[in-house]
């Protein structure tokens, strides 16, 4: 008996396969319209679908019983609705709903412009940053360019919305450089440390940022260090100002890259007239090492190591005695970082990193010895957990060791500082058009014995396929600079408040960013001091206390046109700004030498392809900074004139020895504006100095081979 | 009476296993006919959407997984889509990739296919992306070169992405030429077992002739 029931069962089984169900149906959107290509899969059968153009779409299966049939396409939400088949046709109707893709999701962007390589949103390229016209391949200097920033004249750092130098901080794979720029000369910039050729990514945040970074007021700058070489390969440089090489060796999960550059400044000067009366131009010694291992799909080991030897002595002028000051300096810096990062599962990634730097300053004015050595040594643990399809919820902790030494001929001081950091935060996504960043650090002190709580809160609201609204708000709190903290013990946090407003029009080819901001300043340092302190030397001040105060507030704008120039792109800034401060030795607030009102710049690059190079031009306008005048009864009232500057770069791409080669030519200044810094005063107002730029006009040639990356060979 | 009904049930299952078998490679049968027969977007769109029904059904096997991928890279270079899509489709393409690539790893036919998919996301937003993505690109067609040196397709999209890139960047139709010279020879000599692919032929020779 039991026999005939497999058989039976199995012509049943037979049978059942011939009756055929067939579904018909129109996939289209909540709006009526209809969407072609849409694949309709009944789940675990080969049965299926496409939508032709008009959306429709039919089909037969044999199946029967309850299913899945799934429909799916590109840029929309994939969906599914449960079936019943049994031989009788089905017509259904399915709704498609649109996908949020990256550039058109609702991200937090005030106060924020990223830039890299990987993200669509992104507003400068790695490459825009180290071909930006007038920049030489310096990321601060290309920054420069962005709106919320001052043009640094004669001071070394990146000035954004009414802060001095010391209030932006740069981090290194989120770890804190705390001397991203060689030695200040006297009024003379130098240079940022890092190549741009290290980063895939750099985030500028003029205002509002995360509660992960901290002891910064005005700005945070994040570099993100580039992951894995794709090849072995081998790089030459040979510039009027000297020459690099670095090689790369790529294993099966790792790479490791060795480089150095020797800059010698003496050629260039001798050849083009400078402002400055060098004793010996600058030389510049420095090597790094770049370790990269992959030992998963999601998890990346990075370490960079750099040293830096730089040696320079110069002539200054003093207005005090008429004659010059003879300045020697010597610098020597390391910096070693290292960070881990792992996504553990689907939920849960780690970061951790610990860094070390050291600079070591030491020199002449005159007769007189100076030294200057700082280190800190950083330690960083993050520990994220992603909710749902984009929410997450971020905590972490950090420890400093900060110390400084100052040191004059026989006398010297130092302080340590241990400061310990703790930072959450929730990214919170209401819906697809809604997002909230809420959090809060804390931090305490050693040196300052005290604590300190930030709240940071920020929103974006989507106002339109590519438009979005959002706004910032946070407490921001930095230690007194270093200079201040060797002459007192009894300073405490200087503290910002800021409210951000942004709007964002971003698409493929165009970008249009406008921003409003006020930035309150409290608690900032001041002290006893006679005269304009020089930011260069060794300065005594008295009576250092947290009195000082001030606002900043004004408009940033930013627009790029990617697409209306064939092989063309250009991007404008503008930046408007209201501040006056009360801090160091100011007699009552007053706007800063460092701030402009107005800034304004214009970059354009554009391939010309008959000569196969790449021109890049940008212009640079800074209306009259304020600068101390011992003869005017009112404080910092006197301005010089406007700021002017336009630049060129070409890079002219070609072959040498069937090696991709770059032939770099770039001027800047070239009509050649009589710019003027600010005045050096003598003590009793009767003798001023202007500050000019150290040379009317730069120029830099170079050539740049690269040897057994194919990248552009085969 | 137990043999008998053992006997039965191994009828059965083996029929049932020879029949998915079957229609498998019917299935993989009607594919490459869809592939075969494909010239506008919509067209890979349907045998894309084909394949992929047929990838979520079989998980065990590389082919469906790979021609999903190989059929939403073409819908992306065939079509006129907006670079967002063309971007998703890309990576949509890769994902398969990448699961074919998990299926069968170390395989010389998922890495050029990878390598081409690399290329072409690379020239949606060329400006930004050819400073990492070329030598991403290469590096994976020089990979699939070595696990198998007699692959025409690796010398193929190689000689493809060269034909494509500026003279300036060391492309151009003389650079192409050397490779798609290469590829085509080793077209007349290669040998196709089963689903496995082998496409590119007349490409090649289409690009070959542009090149002279």
């Amino acid at each position: 008996m039991k026999r005939y029931i497999y058989l039976i069962l199995f012509i049943l089984t037979s049978i059942s396969a011939f009756a055929q169900t067939r579904i018909t149906g129109t996939v289209k959107t909540s709006t009526g319209k209809t969407i072609p290509g849409v694949n309709i899969t009944l789940v675990n059968t080969y049965d299926g679908a496409s939508t032709d153009t008009t959306g429709k779409f039919s089909f037969s299966t044999t199946e029967t019983g309850s299913h899945l049939l799934h429909y799916a396409t590109v840029g929309f939400k994939p969906d599914s609705v449960t079936v019943n088949l049994d031989g009788k046709p089905l017509t259904l109707t399915l709704t498609i709903k649109e996908a949020i893709s990256e550039l058109n999701a609702v991200t937090i962007t005030a106060g924020t412009i990223e830039t890299g390589d990987a993200k669509k949103g992104s507003v400068l390229s790695s490459i825009d940053i180290a071909t930006t016209a007038g920049a030489v391949a310096d990321i601060v200097a290309a920054l420069q360019t962005l709106p919320g920033t001052s043009q640094a004249f004669s001071e070394n750092g990146l000035f954004v919305r009414g802060g001095s130098a010391a209030e932006t901080r740069t981090y290194f794979d989120g770890m804190l450089v705390k001397n991203p720029f060689g030695s200040q000369l006297p009024d003379l910039s130098s240079r940022s440390r890092f190549s741009p050729f290290l980063f895939k990514g750099t985030t500028f945040s003029s205002g509002g940022y995360s509660a992960q970074y901290g002891q910064a007021l005005s700005s945070a700058l994040l570099l993100e260090s580039k992951d894995l070489a794709e090849k072995t390969s081998t790089e030459f440089s040979i510039l009027t100002v000297g020459f690099g090489a670095a090689h790369t060796e790529r294993f099966e999960n790792s790479s490791l890259t060795i480089g150095g550059v020797y800059y010698n400044l003496h050629p260039d000067y001798s050849v083009f007239k400078q402002n400055v009366n060098w004793d010996k131009a600058p030389i510049e010694k420095t090597g790094n090492i770049q370790y990269k291992w992959k030992p998963s799909k999601t998890s990346i080991l990075k370490v960079f190591s750099q040293y830096s030897n730089n040696d320079v002595s110069l002539f200054a002028d003093n207005p005090d005695t008429a004659a010059t000051i003879h300045v020697i300096d010597h610098n020597k810096s390391s910096y070693t970082n290292v960070t881990y990062q792992d996504y553990l599962n689907a939920d849960w990634r780690i970061q951790a990193g610990a860094s070390y730097s050291n600079t070591r300053e030491s020199g002449k004015l005159d007769s007189n010895a100076f030294r200057k050595n700082d280190n800190l040594l950083q330690g960083r643990f993050t520990l994220t957990r992603y909710v749902g399809q984009r929410s997450l919820i971020r905590a972490g902790a950090e420890a400093y060791k900060n110390g400084a030494l100052e040191g004059w001929n026989n006398q010297s001081r130092s302080f340590n500082d241990n400061l310990q950091a703790a930072f959450t935060e929730a990214e919170i996504f209401f819906c697809d058009d809604v997002v909230a960043r809420i959090g809060g650090r804390t931090e305490h002190s050693s040196y300052l014995a005290d604590w300190n709580l930030a709240p940071r809160t920020s929103l974006a609201v989507k106002t339109g396929t590519h438009s979005q609204v959002s706004m910032a708000y946070g407490i921001f709190y930095q230690n007194p600079d270093d200079t201040y903290l060797l002459q007192s013990h009894q300073l405490g946090y200087e503290r910002a408040t800021h409210y951000l407003l942004n709007y964002q029009y971003l698409t493929n080819g165009l970008t249009f960013r406008a921003e409003v901001f006020y930035k309150k300043y409290a608690d900032l340092t001041k002290y006893d001091y006679d005269g304009f302190p020089k930011t260069y030397a060794v300065n005594n001040f008295s009576n250092l206390f947290n009195g000082g105060d001030g606002y900043a507030k004004g408009i940033d704008i930013f627009w790029r046109d990617k697409q209306s120039i064939p092989g063309g792109d250009y991007y404008i800034s503008y930046s408007y700004l209201d501040t006056k401060r009360d801090f160091r030795n100011y007699p009552i607030q007053a706007t800063p030498p460092f701030a402009a009102k107005h800034t304004l710049n214009v970059v354009y690059k554009q391939y010309i392809p008959a000569i196969k190079s790449e021109l890049s031009t940008a212009y640079a306008f800074s209306s009259g900074r304020t600068y101390y005048n011992p003869n005017n009864p009112d404080f910092l009232s006197d301005k010089t004139k406007a700021y002017n500057n336009l630049s060129m770069n070409l890079s002219y791409l070609t072959r040498l020895f069937k090696q991709f080669a770059v032939v770099y030519a770039s001027v800047n200044n070239i009509p050649g504006f009589n710019n003027i810094y600010g005045y050096n005063y003598s003590p009793d107002g009767s003798n001023r100095q202007p500050v000019y730029p150290a040379a009317k006009r730069n120029y830099l040639f170079g050539l740049l081979v690269t040897i057994g990356d194919n990248t552009f060979n085969h | 009476m137990k043999p008998l009904k053992l006997c039965i049930a191994l009828l059965i299952i083996t029929f049932s296993v020879k029949a998915q078998s079957d229609k498998y490679i019917t299935a993989m049968q009607k594919g490459m006919a869809l592939i075969d027969s494909a010239s506008t977007p919509e067209q890979f769109t349907t045998a894309a959407n084909f394949f992929e029904r047929v990838a979520a059904a079989e998980p065990k096997q590389w082919l469906p997984q790979y021609y999903a991928g190989f059929c939403n890279l073409h819908v992306a270079i065939l079509g006129k889509q907006s670079n967002d899509t063309k971007d998703a489709l890309y990576d949509k393409a890769m994902s398969y990739a990448e699961k074919a690539d998990a299926l069968k790893p170390a395989n010389s036919e998922i890495l050029v296919l990878e390598g081409y998919i690399t290329f072409m996301k690379m020239s949606v937003f060329s400006q930004q992306r050819a400073m990492t993505m070329i030598p991403k690109a290469n590096a994976l067609l020089d990979k699939a070169s070595a696990i198998d040196p007699e692959n025409p397709r690796a010398y193929l999209v190689k000689g493809q992405d060269t034909f494509y890139t500026p003279e300036a960047f060391g492309g151009g139709k003389a650079n192409a030429k050397g490779l798609l010279a290469t590829a085509a020879d080793k077209y007349k000599n290669q040998k196709v077992a089963g689903f496995e692919p082998a496409w590119g032929a007349h490409r090649c020779q289409v690009l070959l002739q542009q090149c002279n």
